[in-house]
């Protein structure tokens, strides 16, 4: 009976050791998908952040801006008498 | 002997059996063991390829003008799909183009590819799919303006350069691909794999361009605005920094036709009037004319080989500046003819017209620019008016900072600097001088025969209030497809400096075929100059030193001129009048060389007058003529009777000669007097 024990011993550790092993690929596996996931999240939102300040740079850009103020505001160009550069102070 | 047993046969199968797997498996395991490992490492791991993110390019102050951001390429294999109505319904929530899609599908292709760029969140809920194949690609992000486009160029759907600086620059943008292992699960698609090893891409160079955004901007808007209103073909708008050869927008804009890359670098034109300050500047260098010389310009109309020039401002007579300054055809002619053909060559050689610049932009255009041997027989007279040469706005732009910086010929630059993904400097551009093209006595001495073509001359219209701009309007006529010169179709120019006593800017404004009354550089090209300077004043950033602007208001100058002279000013800046005739003067008194090859000179009639009749327009109908400003009569005793008449005639004044007993004139010299007063000219008695 010893012998048969022992063997039992050694088969069912074999067992726990392989699923040990199952157990910490699957893990990593879904790790790995998890961070791929996160990659794709961030490479998304990377693109998107790019996407959204070139909408507002274009949104800022005078060809923009200085149409609709223009138009909607009555706003103008400052002729160069209304423009008043001061000189910076001397200490 | 006993013969085997069944039993003993069998288990001599087994046995033999058991012996052949035995021997199989130590082949596999240790005689091909290397191979098999390698082969399953193969299917299970493969190297990806990672893209680098391609550089970013940023304008003078740091701002963002090109980025890249990662999107996504969809492909489907059809005979790896098991269902294909789930794939094309998940197609569909993924807000991918269903027709596209459907038409691809229709087609049963075995490699389909979606058309578009996706990003990562659209194409999520697709990527476990059978069939479907996702690939990250990098895509640039530009703005909406034009000229950027036009400036940094654009890539293929594959990420290619195709044009400008993106093309140019390709080998600093692209960076280094890095090399990823994955692990494939059980459906092929790749994981990332705890074994694998990553070479981690190299991200390419940030690239740093000289153009401000802001002014870039200002010039576009107002281009576009001007081509609209005044019905041009296009135009193009240059503004370049004089001291550092820095350009600081380039912008242009063709209607109904398809450009590629910037024209006011690919395209050259015949740039007409504005090519007249080289000439005068050759003259003043080969010492052939001062400023205050004169010549006959036969009324506006001259008859040389052939043909017939004229001026549209007629005048009897005009002396070296005020041929700038009305930009008279005749007078640059009669002028020009004290030039060599050779003479003529070499100066505008010299200001490197007829040979590209070498700026970072493909198909720069080199200009045309003939040797005199080439040259007909009319040439010599039509290069002095800007014509038989072609040059690309940037040429000009960089011709005439040579006379903003007083004589240089800049190398003129693109890329201010090149920094490495660490933010390391790798290059820097620095200003670096061609050659020494007239001296810096000349160069002012032309600045200020352009301060005269915007205060009272051609090109009013692009005069401000409170700052000097110096300038030269150019209205030139434009060749059709093998029509030649045709009527009522011209290239409308004006080259600015700004401010025109200490020039920060160079700004070239050119209007292609403008349609209208209007259609002369100083009249239409000129006001957009204006309009172009008055909002980079108002622009919070435009490449403007404040505090240099501040000493050249004209206020400030004349301040400082009153400081000087203990005067009063008057409402012309003084300042700006006394470097004027100090750099006249200083020319004047030059030693004049008058060589063998020069043509005869005009001699002044006595009795003709000194006014130039100017074409009406909404500001000189009231006043068609010039403001008569009372100037000192000069001081002529010592010099001979030729050349005093030719002092006072310079002087704008009508001469009488008279022997008396002593030299001088009537009145006094110093005596103030309006142009156009006869002087009595006393010659001594032999």
């Amino acid at each position: 009976m010893r012998g048969r024990t022992l063997v039992g011993v050694v088969l069912a550790a074999f067992v726990l050791v392989a699923l040990s092993i199952v157990w910490r690929r699957t893990i990593g596996i879904g790790q790995s998908e998890r961070l791929a996931q996160l990659d794709g999240n961030r490479v998304d939102l990377e693109s998107e952040r790019a996407r959204l300040e070139a909408e507002i740079r274009d949104a800022s850009a005078r060809q923009t801006l200085g149409t609709s103020a223009e138009r909607r505001l009555g706003m103008h160009i400052p002729s160069d008498k209304q423009v008043v550069i001061l000189p910076r102070a001397t200490r | 002997m006993k013969a085997p047993t069944r039993v003993a046969v069998i288990h001599a199968f087994f046995l033999l059996f058991a012996i052949s797997l035995v021997a199989r498996a130590a082949k596999v395991q240790v005689v091909e063991g290397k191979q098999w490992a390698a082969r399953g490492k193969r299917q299970h791991f493969f190297a990806g390829s990672l893209s680098a993110p391609r550089g970013e390019i940023l304008d003078a102050s740091g701002n963002t003008l090109v980025e890249s951001r990662e999107m996504t390429r969809v492909a489907l294999a059809l005979p790896e799909m098991r269902d294909t109505a789930l794939v094309l319904k998940a197609l569909r929530r993924a807000r991918l183009d269903a027709a596209a899609v459907h038409a691809a599908i229709d087609r049963r292709r075995r490699w389909i590819e979606i058309p578009g760029l996706y990003s990562a969140s659209d194409v999520a809920s697709i990527s476990k799919l059978n069939g479907v194949h996702l690939t990250p690609v990098l895509q640039r992000v530009y703005g909406n303006s034009d000229g950027i486009k036009r400036i940094v160029g654009s890539l293929d759907g594959r990420g290619n350069p195709l044009d400008g600086l993106e093309l140019a620059l390709d080998s600093l943008l692209r960076g280094d691909s890095g090399r990823v292992s994955l692990a494939r699960d059980n459906n092929g698609r790749a994981l990332d794999s705890p074994d694998g090893w990553t070479e981690q891409p190299k991200a390419g160079s940030t690239v740093v361009l000289t153009i401000n955004n802001t002014l870039q901007d200002i010039c576009e808007r107002e281009l576009s605005i001007a081509v609209d209103s005044l019905k041009a073909e296009g135009g193009d708008i240059v503004v370049m920094n004089p001291h550092t050869g820095e350009i600081l927008a380039l912008a242009s804009n063709r209607v109904g036709r398809t450009t590629f890359g910037n024209t006011a670098v690919t395209e050259p034109f015949e740039p007409g009037s504005t090519l007249k300050p080289f000439v005068a500047a050759s003259l003043l260098e080969h010492k052939r004319a001062r400023p205050s010389d004169i010549v006959n310009t036969h009324n506006g109309k001259l008859e040389l080989d052939g043909r017939i020039i004229t001026d549209m401002h007629k005048a009897a007579q005009l002396s070296l500046s005020d041929v700038i300054r009305f930009s008279s055809n005749v007078g640059i002619v009669e002028f020009g003819q004290r030039l060599t053909p050779r003479q003529k060559y070499e100066t505008f050689r010299d200001l490197g017209f007829g040979m590209a610049l070498g700026v970072p932009l493909p198909a720069e255009a080199a200009g045309t620019l003939r040797e005199p041997r080439q040259w007909s027989r009319q040439t010599a007279a039509s290069i002095l008016m800007g014509y038989e040469i072609a040059v690309t706005p940037l040429q000009l732009v960089t011709a005439y900072a040579a006379i903003a910086n007083g004589g240089e010929l800049l190398e003129p630059h693109l890329v201010k600097e090149v920094r490495s993904v660490e933010g390391k400097v790798v290059y820097r551009a620095e200003t670096r001088a061609i050659r020494r093209v007239m001296s810096g006595e000349v160069a002012r001495t032309i600045q200020q025969m352009l301060l005269a073509v915007v205060q009272e001359g051609t090109a009013t219209k692009a005069d401000l209030a409170t700052f000097e701009v110096a300038g030269k309007s150019g209205t030139a006529r434009r060749t059709s497809q093998n029509a030649g010169y045709t009527a009522g179709n011209y290239t409308a120019s004006f080259v600015g400096l700004f401010p025109g006593n200490d020039p920060q800017y160079v700004v070239l404004v050119k209007l292609d075929s403008p349609k209208g009354a209007h259609y002369a550089g100083g009249d239409i090209a000129a006001p957009v100059t204006q309009i172009v300077l008055r909002a980079a004043l108002a622009a919070r950033d435009a490449a403007l030193d404040r505090e240099g602007l501040a000493a050249s208001e004209k206020s400030t100058l004349a301040d400082v001129a009153r400081a000087s002279n203990g005067t009063r000013s008057t409402a012309t800046p003084k300042v700006a009048q006394r470097v004027r005739g100090d750099a006249t003067d200083a020319l004047d008194r030059a030693a004049y060389d008058p060589s063998d090859n020069m043509a005869p000179r005009a001699e002044p009639e006595e009795t003709a007058s000194y006014f130039v009749d100017l074409p009406a327009s909404p500001k000189l109908a009231v006043a068609p003529r010039l403001p008569v400003t009372p100037r000192p009569i000069p001081d002529v005793r010592r010099l001979s009777v030729r050349e005093a008449v030719r002092a006072l005639h310079g002087a704008g004044f009508r001469v009488r000669v008279v022997t008396a007993a002593s030299p001088g004139t009537l009145p006094a010299a110093g005596t103030m007097a309006a142009p156009g007063t006869l002087v009595q000219l006393t010659r001594p008695l032999e």
